[in-house]
């Protein structure tokens, strides 16, 4: 039990990385990580997100779908969950903690087009039964574990990028052309933790 | 029942339970927003210069809703967009003449060489290291600090000479504070006469360094009329309160074409022109 | 101090060239018809005219006095007429104001003040002040003054006072000579200096490069309770953080003074100035120079009254042999070009130098390769590299963060960088955009 849930942890952080393995998020990836703060303020709002997503879906999943044989429905389903949970965590972010809020601003709602949250539990969903995954608190942990995994990968780009401001570009290669590379590299690097687990 | 009929049903069933908790959390923690900002915010320029002092126009159109700014600050707007922010917040507008900048100097490096400078080619770092390449301690030394803090492409580096073009300007002021020699000033759109040299040094010692300095001749001063020309030490100045007309500067004959007229002076009319 | 002196981290071994200069005895320089003096010879406030033109004077007689704490008074180099008070190139390139004085060949001396040749029971209080009247400022380079180096703020305790002898800076040799030369005036200097401060010894650290120097001063350093420390040789040994590294050990906190580690550092020609003032009564008119470079004929070093247009001497060596690319006011590390030949010797102008066309070459700054040699070379132990990439960037603020305050502008980073950046530059840009935000903030 102890050494699966160490699978999973170390799995999703570093060996099957959301960005760097999966290449799932790439968007706000790219989009966010320009400055070190806000990369930090996207990590947290995504690993809330992915967080509760997890646990809410796959409680949707065991005690809906699955027993109503509606998992054609899943994909919809999710989606719909996803959004109305951004949504809440907007609209109470924003009463709670306005400058939260406003240091966030896009991003937020950008979560709900985040395809690593939705890969995520449509991962969960469609784990083994019989491993430790497909139960809700399994789907909580791995959820949790692949928001850390995004959140290190987003706060390495983002302090990655952060340095190539003050580097000396070919012109061809300024803006996005270079991130893209250094984000190559990382995954490069990334490839380092296969066969850990 | 047919599997249709429970997917439709399910999935409606979710939908409304998670419209009405998002509902009750939206009533809960409701947050009151001024729409007049966004409004505000779409007529301003949107080109977050922060010639205002506030920094960018979002947070601008904030001020000017909370009434601790009037939309006359925003340097940039034309009248026309103020007279409508003004009167979709239904306040007055205060009239505002459009002020464009004005480097007073006139002496590219073809006048002005004095010394090899082979250090960073930036106005802010050269005059650290004795003040560039040119030889007046007062002039622009043209590497262009102020162009590349010109977010409109205004200011223009002609034979390092930093030259306004005044169509272009829109009078943001963000190139005033980068110049390290305060050769940058404001002035009302509308006045084309300028003297192109800020230095208060003897006309002789002037010349020999500088054939477009203003040397104080006072030719210009007998042209216009009293007092719309200023004799300050060995240098004269257009009186922007009481400014001359255009014509002066053909009438005055500069000997040494400093004065000129900012649009002429964009064009490059007066290149090579000095005795 | 017998233990062995600390090697400070960092530093470069750039070709010295004293040899040009090295053995050649200080000349008095003979009397010129014009003296150009530059009013603002000190950090700090600029001293307040007190003459105007057409006045007479006489050697010594006040020109401007202080007009504050951290200010000095001017004296006039020598006898004649105030000719015109006027602009002069100054040695950054600006025009400064100057005061020209038209020599009338008596070089008449008025005394200023009185010598003080009891001062071993004088009062340092009056002896501090003395070193103000005299107007006397860091020779060494910087020209911050004396009296003020002199009263640290009573919370804090000064126990070792420094002597300033490595002369670190290649071609100059100045201060080497005034070692040789002037040995006794120096303890003398060093002697008073720690009377002033409440000590009873000194340490003179000296390059071994100089080792007759170590020698003379060591045969009459007895006398006053002196030590002489010999330094390794490595630039910059003569900066002050470093200089009281290598004999104390202790390490000078980023933004913080020599005081703060109770150190005081003087130059070897401020502490010889500090001597003549209080037991000659003798103010800062002149000051030794070394004139220097391949294409002066006779390089050598030169007592120089203040105010000496360099064109005058260049003529003193004898001219040029053949036409330099480069003059320099100091050392070729932090010396300063100069486009004019009218810019006149202050008080802390310690060499003329002329480079000649086949010793520069004209660089365009590359990308930085990421070497490392300036990390590595850097006495102050901050990032050149990254800082620099910053500043050119327009990131003052991450030049800040990565302490480009504590720059003492050595130039070794400028020195070592394969890609030619003009790494010093740079982060003189910073430090004054830095303090830009810093006045507009309070």
């Amino acid at each position: 039990m102890l050494s699966e849930f160490l699978v999973i942890t170390v799995g999703a952080i570093l060996v099957n990385n959301f960005v760097l393995a999966k290449f799932l998020g790439i968007c706000p990836f790219l989009g966010v990580s320009k400055k070190l703060d806000t990369a930090l303020g996207m990590s947290g709002a995504v690993i809330f997100v992915m967080t509760l997503a997890s646990l809410v879906v796959s409680l949707i999943n065991k005690f809906l779908l699955v027993p109503m044989k509606l998992e054609f429905l899943q994909t919809l389903v999710f989606i719909v969950v996803i959004a109305s949970l951004v949504q809440l965590v907007e609209i109470m972010l924003q009463k709670l903690s306005a400058k939260l809020y406003e240091s966030l601003g896009i991003f937020l709602p950008l979560i709900t087009t985040n395809c690593a949250v939705l890969g995520c539990v449509v991962l969960n969903a469609k784990a083994a039964p019989d491993s430790i995954q497909s139960t809700w608190y399994g789907a909580t942990i791995y959820g949790f574990c692949s928001a850390i995994g995004f959140a290190l990968a987003l706060i390495l780009f983002s302090s990655l990028r952060e340095k190539l401001d003050l580097a000396t570009v070919p012109k061809a290669f300024e803006g996005t052309a270079i991130s893209l590379v250094t984000a190559g590299i990382l995954a490069m690097a990334f490839m380092g933790f296969s066969g850990l687990v | 029942m047919s599997i249709a009929w429970i997917a439709i049903i399910s999935t409606g069933v979710i939908g409304i339970v998670l419209g009405v908790v998002i509902g009750i959390v939206a009533k809960v923690f409701a947050v009151e927003i001024d729409e007049r900002i966004e409004k505000v915010e779409e007529l301003l320029p949107g080109a977050n210069c922060g010639g205002c002092g506030y920094a960018g126009c979002a947070d601008f159109a904030k001020a000017v809703v909370a009434e601790k700014a009037t939309p006359g600050q925003c340097p940039v707007c034309a009248p026309v967009d103020i007279t409508n922010i003004a009167d979709y917040l239904g306040i007055v507008a205060e009239e505002k003449e459009k002020r464009v900048a004005v480097v007073r100097c006139s002496g590219d490096a073809s006048h002005t060489e004095r010394s090899l400078y082979n250090g960073i080619r930036d106005c802010r770092s050269a005059v650290l290291v004795a003040g560039g390449a040119k030889g007046c301690d007062h002039g622009c030394i043209g590497f262009g600090s102020c162009a590349e803090a010109c977010p409109f492409g205004a200011i223009e580096i002609r034979d390092a000479l930093a030259v306004v073009h005044p169509d272009l300007c829109v009078g943001c002021e963000n190139c005033v504070a980068t110049c390290p020699k305060n050769l940058i000033i404001m002035v009302p759109a509308s006045i084309e006469t300028h003297v192109y040299c800020n230095s208060p040094e003897k006309g002789a010692a002037k010349r020999t360094y500088c054939k477009t300095a203003c040397i104080a001749c006072r030719k210009c001063v007998k042209v216009s009329e009293e007092g719309q020309m200023e004799v300050d030490g060995f240098l004269v100045r257009t009186n922007y309160e009481n400014p001359p007309p255009p014509e002066v500067v053909e009438a005055a004959a500069c000997p040494t074409t400093a004065l000129r007229n900012a649009s002429l002076h964009a064009a490059g009319a007066y290149e090579g022109v000095s005795k | 101090m017998s233990d062995k002196p600390r090697k400070f981290k960092g530093g470069v071994h750039p070709n010295d060239s004293k040899a040009l200069s090295a053995s050649k005895p200080i000349q008095q320089a003979p009397l010129l018809e014009s003296y150009k003096v530059i009013m603002h010879q000190n950090i700090g406030a600029p001293p307040e005219l007190v003459v105007k033109k057409g006045d007479t004077v006489k050697k010594g007689t006040l020109l401007a006095k202080a007009s504050g704490f951290v200010s000095v008074p001017l004296h006039a180099p020598t006898s004649g007429t105030i000719k015109s008070i006027d602009k002069c190139p100054g040695p950054t390139g600006i025009s400064v104001p100057a005061i020209e004085i038209a020599a009338d060949g008596e070089d008449a001396w008025e005394s200023p003040f009185e010598p003080i040749a009891d001062w071993m029971n004088a009062d340092p209080a009056g002896l501090r002040q003395r070193i103000c009247d005299a107007g006397i400022v860091g020779m060494g380079g910087a020209g911050f003054p004396t009296h003020v180096k002199l009263s640290p703020p009573e919370d804090k305790t000064i126990d070792t006072l420094i002597l300033n002898g490595a002369e670190c800076e290649p071609y100059l040799t100045a201060d080497h000579r005034l070692m040789l030369e002037h040995a006794e005036e120096v303890v003398l200097g060093a002697a008073i200096s720690a009377r002033i401060l409440g000590l009873k010894s000194a340490v003179i650290g000296i390059e071994e490069n100089k080792p007759d120097a170590i020698e003379k001063l060591e045969s009459v350093a007895g006398k006053y309770n002196i030590t002489v420390q010999s330094l390794p040789v490595n630039y910059p040994q003569g900066a002050e953080r470093q200089l009281i590294y290598a004999i104390t050990g202790r390490e000078v906190p980023i933004g913080k003074l020599p005081m703060d580690v109770g150190c005081v550092v003087q130059n070897i020609a401020t502490v010889i100035a500090i001597a003549e003032a209080v037991v000659k009564g003798l103010p800062s008119i002149e000051r030794v120079a070394t004139v220097t470079g391949k294409p002066v004929v006779n390089p050598g070093n030169w007592r120089l009254r203040i105010g000496t247009p360099v064109a005058k001497v260049l003529e003193l060596a004898g001219g040029i042999s053949e036409q330099p690319a480069k003059l320099l006011l100091g050392g070729p590390m932090m010396g300063i070009a100069q486009s004019s030949l009218d810019v006149t010797v202050m008080k802390n102008t310690s060499g003329v130098l002329l480079i000649a066309a086949d010793e520069v070459s004209l660089y365009t700054s590359e990308p930085c390769i990421r070497c490392g040699r300036c990390v590595d070379c850097c006495p102050m132990q901050i990032l050149p590299a990254t800082i620099s990439q910053a500043v050119e960037n327009k990131r003052f603020d991450w030049a800040e963060k990565l302490n480009v305050m504590a720059c003492i502008e050595c130039g070794s980073c400028s020195y070592v960088c394969p890609s030619h950046r003009p790494l010093n530059q740079h982060f003189k840009r910073a430090k004054v955009e830095i303090q830009a935000g810093l006045r507009k903030k309070s």
